[in-house]
Formats: structure tokens, sequence, C-alpha cells
């Protein structure tokens, strides 16, 4: 490529050609690792406030994954329910703090998020709010647990069945109440039942236990712990490090398969919803979506660049104008509505059924090269229309503003009054200049396409990112959504480089090297 | 004083008047506005045009409202009479009866007409009066109605999250352009106290109360703000004290060291960020954490991630405002840094941010229908990108495809039109 002007300053013993490289290709790749390097801890930040949402969303996932996989079984399941259950939590990493460090106050207790349960972590978090003395709550929740257990462990007789069926739903009442007066009218509910029967006399021991260590805590309360803040340091043993560093060796070769490796290294975690590891849903995903998103900005700039500038040679003109106002018009269309409408139309028996109405095609492994291509673009053309024609739109118009304002500039003027053709002063004066604005816009048009993605994607049920992602928001998918995100906050500081790079190709003005 | 203030308002007339008279020149940009005041008509009285009730009726020798009583209902004044519960108003026998425009409520069902009937279809209907001029869907809910209620969804969503992004966005982007990263100086003992305190102040007031408050809200949305109320306070108190802490210390040579609080840099540092994360990915995420996304939660969402350009926008503005004579002038005069940042740098900083306000407002209303389209909408009221929605899966009902369409289109193109008209009013060029 070809410098501009402004090497007459300092380059006249070199070749115009040299010193472009000289000037420019150096600093920048220097500007690049900057650039680089200043993405890392944006990408930082971003993976911690997607994880800490995340991590705040409602819901157990590994309840919601234990309960779609095996129904709730009989008494005597629950011990082995419950032991599943618990190990599925320790496998996703949910029995771990979630940060590294948490802001608490002296009441609350780091191991009460080992307790397997929701509910139960929830009705114990109440009980630490209202009476601050956790030895003595964790106390009394294993005293409930036993007597939960030695129900379910009671042989059922003739006499004792409709006993132990009210014992044990009172008990599950108890675990989900905190409330001083439902508990104290469970307590007493407890003693009556365990009356019922003669044969239980160690149910009536253990409840008589239970109700001790409820009273206990009751008296030995240290409310005024809550008021006392209080850091707990988790270490490295956290989900968040989990996550993103994993905890396999990072040298050598990990002999335990259970360690994962983290989302550094390439390790996206397990989808709750297929169980499939995410990085083979995202790979497949990710490559269609750079493909459309580079195909649009492709069309994109070569339809909109000549057009914008012949908009701009013929200001005033009736082909300037009726195009503009079209343009306008063509920009405020919503994507979504446009591609309902062509599907509709377009698609329809009912109508014209010119394009296929959804998918990549079906062409399969065995098929010839060009037939793999034809059937590509032939699904592909409608969402391409779809996807370009709003940006392509705005950018014409963007493009038509710039080329006048660069025709205004005095530069142009002299280089007419020099008696240059039209021609030369367009495309070797103005052209390069133009081009600026446009390039500034490269940088947001690339989230936008990233963003659009969900919406085309979901038009076509194209199996793209976008469609991936918006898959994970309804099953609540949340590694599938983490990556996602992830992966498109990536993919847009790519496209803010990419745009800070042709900035410093097209406009050899700017210099990097003295920033 | 006064005289320089009069002038001032001369000054800043002139200025409104001006951008007015430019603004009026651009016939698309007043067409536009004409448009939005008819939208936000529909929107405001959509009760009195699309409604099953009767908008005035004599029912047994009485005179009745009960559009109007069915508005004061909804504010929990008054309940209606116990002959007027539970009714089926269309068939009620009434002496005389005048219903409005179109006599159907959005997410009443017509079991009638169920099975999308389109405008052309035959619909089982007493007389042209009744007839769903924009068809009606599958459940057989009338569409026009529903379209004149989800103006009003439109219009508040595009105005509300606006406001809360105006308000995030315009005090930030003032903050880090009119005190960039030097020009905020704190002694450093002021700084770590105001960060510590913050903390402390934050765990006693939400942190130490949490199921309080919770529960309170729980219970009532009076118990709640009460107990908000206690925690503002409580909050309030710990920083006053924090600050009176610090002021003995600051005598201390080492901790009275001034040191500049570098707004511009954090501010610009948490929209690059923000504007990392492609917003419809960013506001899809904070959906998925939502139990339940109602109107307010969208509306939320959509103004707390849509700030960022607002920010940039009045950031740039006060870069150029706080180097100008006037504000030099009110430094000289005495006037305290944050009394010269709101009473003279924003409000002549402000202007340009309408433009940003226009194009933001078309940009929510887009959002929020993308979102109803996609499904991820408010749940609990009919909008037009759920109506278009419904166009997907039924093939034949061309209505529901091109009327809420149609309506999203033209509302985001006027407020479009009206952003371009503003900027080209506002253009400074055209001053000289």
């Amino acid at each position: 490529m070809k410098p501009v002007e402004v090497e007459t300053k300092s380059g006249k013993t070199e070749s115009g050609k040299k010193f472009f490289f000289a000037k420019i290709s150096f600093p920048l790749f220097g500007y690049i690792l900057k650039r680089i390097l200043i993405f890392i801890p944006t990408l930082f930040i971003i993976s911690l406030l997607t994880f800490i949402l995340i991590a705040a969303a409602p819901g157990d996932p590994a309840e919601t994954m234990l309960s779609r996989s095996s129904a709730e079984g009989q008494a005597s399941d629950k011990l082995a329910t419950e032991r599943s259950y618990r190990e599925l939590r320790h496998k996703l990493g949910l029995d771990l703090p979630v940060f590294y460090f948490a802001f608490t106050n002296a009441a609350q207790s780091d191991t009460l998020i080992r307790i397997p349960t929701k509910n139960h972590r929830e009705m114990l978090d109440r009980i630490v709010y209202e009476y601050g003395n956790w030895p003595q709550i964790e106390n009394y929740y294993h005293e409930l647990k036993a007597l939960e257990f030695a129900i379910i462990a009671t042989k059922k007789d003739s006499t004792n069945t409709n006993a132990l069926i009210e014992l044990r739903n009172t008990v599950a009442k108890i675990f989900i109440h905190h409330e001083d007066i439902v508990l104290t009218g469970l307590f007493a509910d407890l003693k009556t039942q365990a009356a019922l029967a003669t044969n239980l006399a160690d149910i009536k021991a253990k409840a008589a236990s239970t109700e001790a260590a409820y009273n206990k805590v009751k008296s030995e309360a240290t409310v005024w712990k809550r008021y006392i803040p209080n850091i707990q340091w988790s270490g490295t043993h956290n989900q968040y490090h989990r996550w993103l560093l994993g905890e396999a060796k990072w040298f050598g070769t990990e002999t335990d398969p259970t360690k994962g490796k983290g989302f550094m290294r390439g390790d996206y975690g397990i989808s709750f919803f297929t169980k499939r590891p995410v990085k083979s849903v995202i790979w497949d995903g990710l490559w269609i979506t750079m493909l459309i998103s580079l195909l649009v900005i492709l069309i994109e700039y070569v339809i909109s660049i000549p057009l914008g500038i012949s908009l701009a040679v013929r200001k005033g003109s009736t082909y300037d104008s009726t195009v503009t106002v079209g343009l306008f018009l063509t920009y405020s269309l919503p994507v979504f509505w446009i591609g309902t409408m062509a599907i509709f139309f377009l698609c329809s028996p009912d109508y014209l059924e010119i394009f296929p109405p959804f998918g990549l095609g079906d062409a399969t492994w065995d098929d010839g090269f060009f037939y793999k291509i034809g059937d590509l673009a032939y699904h592909l053309a409608l969402p391409l229309i779809i996807a370009s024609y709003a940006s392509f739109a705005y950018l014409s118009r963007q493009m038509r503003g710039s080329m006048l304002s660069v025709l205004g500039q005095d530069y142009i003027r002299t280089a007419r009054a020099k008696g240059l053709p039209d021609n030369k002063v367009i495309w070797k004066h103005a052209f390069r200049n133009s081009l600026l604005p446009i390039i500034t816009i490269f940088a947001s048009f690339f989230p936008a396409l990233i963003g659009g993605s969900i919406i085309l994607e979901f038009l076509f049920t194209i199996p793209g990112l976008g469609q991936i992602t918006y898959a994970a928001v309804i099953q609540k998918d949340y590694p599938m959504i983490l990556t996602n995100t992830m992966f498109a906050a990536i993919l847009t500081l790519v496209g803010y480089l990419v745009s800070d790079i042709l900035y410093a190709v097209v406009d050899p003005r700017i210099s990097y090297s003295k920033k | 004083m006064a005289a320089a203030d009069t002038a001032k308002n001369k000054n800043e007339q002139g200025y409104w008047a001006f951008v007015n008279k430019q603004f009026r020149k651009k016939k698309t940009a007043v067409i536009s506005l004409y448009i939005v005041i008819v939208l936000a008509f529909v929107a405001v009285f959509a009760p009195f045009l699309a409604n099953e009730k009767p908008l005035v009726c004599k029912y047994k020798g009485e005179l009745f409202f009960p559009v109007l009583k069915d508005i004061a209902v909804g504010f929990g004044i008054g309940e209606f009479q116990q002959q007027f519960q539970n009714v089926d108003w269309k068939n009620l026998h009434y002496d005389m009866v005048v219903f409005p425009p179109v006599p159907y409520l959005p997410m009443n069902q017509d079991n009638d007409n169920i099975h999308s009937k389109g405008p052309f279809d035959d619909q089982v209907v007493p007389s042209a009066r009744w007839k769903h001029w924009f068809g009606t869907d599958e459940l057989g809910r009338d569409v026009l109605s529903g379209m004149i209620h989800g103006t009003k969804i439109a219009m508040t969503v595009g105005i509300v999250s606006m406001l809360i992004a105006s308000v995030i966005g315009i005090l930030l982007g003032s903050l880090a352009g009119f005190y960039g990263d030097e020009n905020f100086q704190v002694s450093r003992i002021r700084l770590w106290g105001n960060l510590l305190f913050l903390f402390f102040a934050f765990f006693y007031s939400f942190g130490s109360r949490s199921y309080d408050i919770t529960d309170a809200l729980g219970r009532g949305l009076g118990e709640g703000f009460l107990q908000l109320g206690i925690s503002i306070l409580i909050f309030a108190a710990v920083m006053v004290v924090g600050n009176l802490l610090v002021i003995p210390l600051k005598k201390i040579p080492a901790l009275g060291k001034q040191v500049a609080v570098p707004f511009d840099l954090i501010i610009m540092r948490v929209i690059e960020v923000l504007n990392s994360i492609p917003t419809l990915f960013l506001i899809l995420l904070i959906i998925s954490i939502v139990r339940k996304p109602n109107l307010y939660v969208i509306m939320g969402i959509i103004g707390l991630t849509g700030w960022t350009g607002i920010a940039r926008f009045i950031r740039a503005e006060l870069l150029k405002v706080r180097n100008l004579e006037y504000i030099e002038a009110a430094n000289s005069l005495g006037f305290s840094n944050p009394h010269i940042l709101f009473r003279h740098a924003i409000p002549n900083a402000l202007s340009p941010v309408l433009i940003s306000i226009a194009f933001g407002i078309a940009g929510a209303i887009l959002t929020e229908s993308t979102l109803s389209f996609l499904g991820l909408g408010p749940a609990d009221t009919v909008t037009w990108g759920q109506l278009l929605s419904y166009a997907r899966q039924i093939p034949q009902a061309w209505w529901l495809a091109i009327f809420p369409g149609f309506a999203i289109f033209i509302t985001v193109t006027t407020f479009n039109l009206i952003g371009d008209g503003l900027t080209d009013a506002m253009d400074p060029r055209l001053k000289q």
C-alpha cells in the first residue's frame, strides 16, 4: 500500500514503501502488543462480572440436573439420592466457596455451603441470622439429620406405619422452617406422633435431643456476632479459581481425570443441560457465527463504500435524495421484523418459495465440494441479506457524509484548482481520508454483529453462537452462558483491535509510537 | 449577579429559540414529532381506546363509567359494584351504552374467533362494530387492542429506561469529563477513610439487615420502605461519622497529603468493560438469572446497560466546557467545584445529550421488542414484539407479521428522525 502526502517531511532519503514500513509497522506491532496486554485485565474483569452474576442466580443446578435424571426415590433410596447429590455437587464444584474471599459477619460460617440441600442451606442461613451461633446450629442440624435417618431406618410394621409417615412429614417441615413459633409447634407434634406407636423409643429419644439442641441454639444465642464484620479467606480452593484456572497440574500430565483444566486452558466445563463438554458445542457454533459475521462485513463494505461515494459525488441530485431517504428507511427497519416477513413471504409454500426457511443445509460429508459450497450458499443467502441490510444502509449514509466533509476541505479545492480530473481527486486525494470514520464504525459493528447473531440465528435456526446462547438462557445452562459471554467478549475485543490496526494502515499520519 | 443571570437566561433562550427554529426547518423531524405526540396520546388513553368495558353506560336506570372506575380500582381507590363483578360486559342489557372504539382487551380471548382469524376472513361477530379489524391471534385475542396497549408498553419502556440511563450516564460522564484524572483532590485519609466507611456503612445498613428488609418487603410495600429507610439512615449516619473521624487525622502530614481521584480512568474503564460484552449478550445474561422478567426488570436492565453512550457524550462535552471562560470565572469567584459542575457545567453540556436520548429511546424500544420477540420479554403484558413472535408459529397469519412490525418500525423511525433533526439543529457550525 502506498503512503499519502505526509511522507515528504522526513522520508527524503528513503523510498515511500520502506518509509511506510519503517514508520508504521514496527511501532504498530508494539502497539498491538500493548493493546493485547490491556485486554487481559478487561477480560479478567468481564470474567469476574459474569461469574459473579451467574453465581448469584437463584436455583441449584445440581438439584435440577438430578431431578431430571432420577425421580425422587423411596424412603430407603433417600440415602443413595443424597449421596449422589452430594457427589454431583462436588463434581461441579458447588460445595466450594464462590470466590477467593468473602465479606461476611462473624456469625456466618464458611462450612454452610457444604450442606447439600438448598432448602436446608436457606433454613440454616435464616437461623444463623436470627441466633448467630453456628456451632450450636450445626449441632442442631446434625441432630435433626440423625432423627430423619432414624425415622427412615425404623422398620415399618402394622402398628407404626401411620406414625412414621406423619413423623417424616413433620421432620420435612422442620427442615425448611426457621420461625420460632412454627418450630415449637412442630416439635410438639413430633412428641405426640412418636407416642402413637409403642416401638419408637429410639425416635422419641432422638426427637427429644433435637429439641434440646434447638433450645440450646435459642438460649446460647449470640446475635451480636452479626454486627461484626469478617473477611473469610478461602484461598485458591474456590469456584472461580476452579473455573478460570482449573485444578489440574499446569506442568506434566494430570493423572486425576476429574480435575478440570479451567477456562484459560480451554476447558469450559460441562453443560448442565446436555451434559456434553461445553467446548465441543461451542466450537461448532463459533465458526458459523464468525463466518456469517465476516461475510456480512465484507458485503456491507463492498457495497456501501462505492454507493456512499457515488451519492456524495452527485450531492443534491434526485438520485442522491431518493437513495438517501431509502437508506434511512432501510436502516430503521427492525431486523427481526424484516426477517420474519422474509421467511413469511419468501420461504413459505403459501406465497413464494425462493429460499429455505431454516438451517445450514443438508450436505453430508460425502457430497462433493462444490455441492457443499453451493448448498451452504443457498441456505446462507437470505440470512446474509437480512443481517447486512441495516448496517449497510447506515454505513452508506456515513460514507456519504464523510466523503462530503472531505470534499469540502481546502486541499481538495486546491487539487481541483490544479486541474486534476474529478476521478483522480476523489480516488487519490479524498478516498483514503474519507475512509477513517467508516473504520471507526467497524469497532462498533463487530460487537453489534455478534449480538445480532442471537436474533439472526433464532430467526433462521442456524446453530451458531447466538442460537446456542439463546438456548442456554432458556434452559438456564450456566456454564454454557458463561462461556458464550466470554467468547462474545473476546471476539468483540478482537474486533476493536482489528479496527485499530486498519486505522493505522489507512491513515499513515497516526503514529502509535508516541503514545 | 442578578444582571448576569438574566443575561445568561436570555442567551439560553436565544439558543433554544435558535434550535427550535432550525428543528422546524426539517419537515421529516417535525412530522415525526407529531407522530410521537399521537403515539403518546394512544399510550396514555389506551384503556379508553381499547377496552371490553363500556366508556359510559346506563344500566338499570343508573349511569356508570366503567372504564374510569376500572382505572380507579387499578389505583386501589374504590371497588366495582356488586352487580358488575365477574360479568360479561358485552352481553349485559344496557339502557344506553358507549363502548370504546376497540371493544376488546388485549389479553381477553374471543372464543368465537380463535385460531387466528384475519381481517378479511369470516369472523363470528354480531356486527361490524365488534369486528376484529386487525384480526386475532391463535387464542382469539384482538390484535388491534394488543397494539394499542402495546404502544403504552413501548413508550413506557423507551422513556423510563432512557431516564435511568440518562441519570447514570450524565452523572458518571460529567464526573469523568469535569474532574478528569487530576482535578478531584482529597486528602489521602479522606479517600481511604471513605472507602473503608463505605464498606462499613453497607455492612451495617444492608449486610446485617438483609432478612429484615426482604421480610418487610414481602409483607408489604409500606413496611418494606420503612425498613429500607432505616437502612439508608444507618448508611448515612455511618458515612457522616466516618467523615468526622477523618478530620483530626488529617493533621498528620502523611495522611493529610492531597491525592487525586482518577475518576476519568475508572469510569472509562467501566465503560470499556461494558462495551466489550455485546449488549444483547449482557441483557440475556442478566435475564437468565432473574426468576421472572416483568416490565420493571426489563426497563431496569435496558437502562443499566444503555448509559455508556450518554456518558461518553457528556464527558466529551464537559472536556470542552471545563476549559471555557465562564467556568474559569466561576472558579475565580470562589464557587465550589460541585456547585460549578451541577449549576454551570452540566446544564450547558446537556443539550447535545438530548440527541443521544432521542436515539436511545428508539434503541430501547427496539431492544424491548427484540426481547419480547425472542420470548424473553415481560410475560404479564402484551407487547408488539410478542405479537410479532406469534407470526412465526402461524404461517398463514400475515396480519400478525405486518401490523405489529410496522408499529415498531414507525416508532423507532420517528425517534431516530427526531434525533437526526436535533443533530442538525444543534450543529454548532450552523450558528455562525
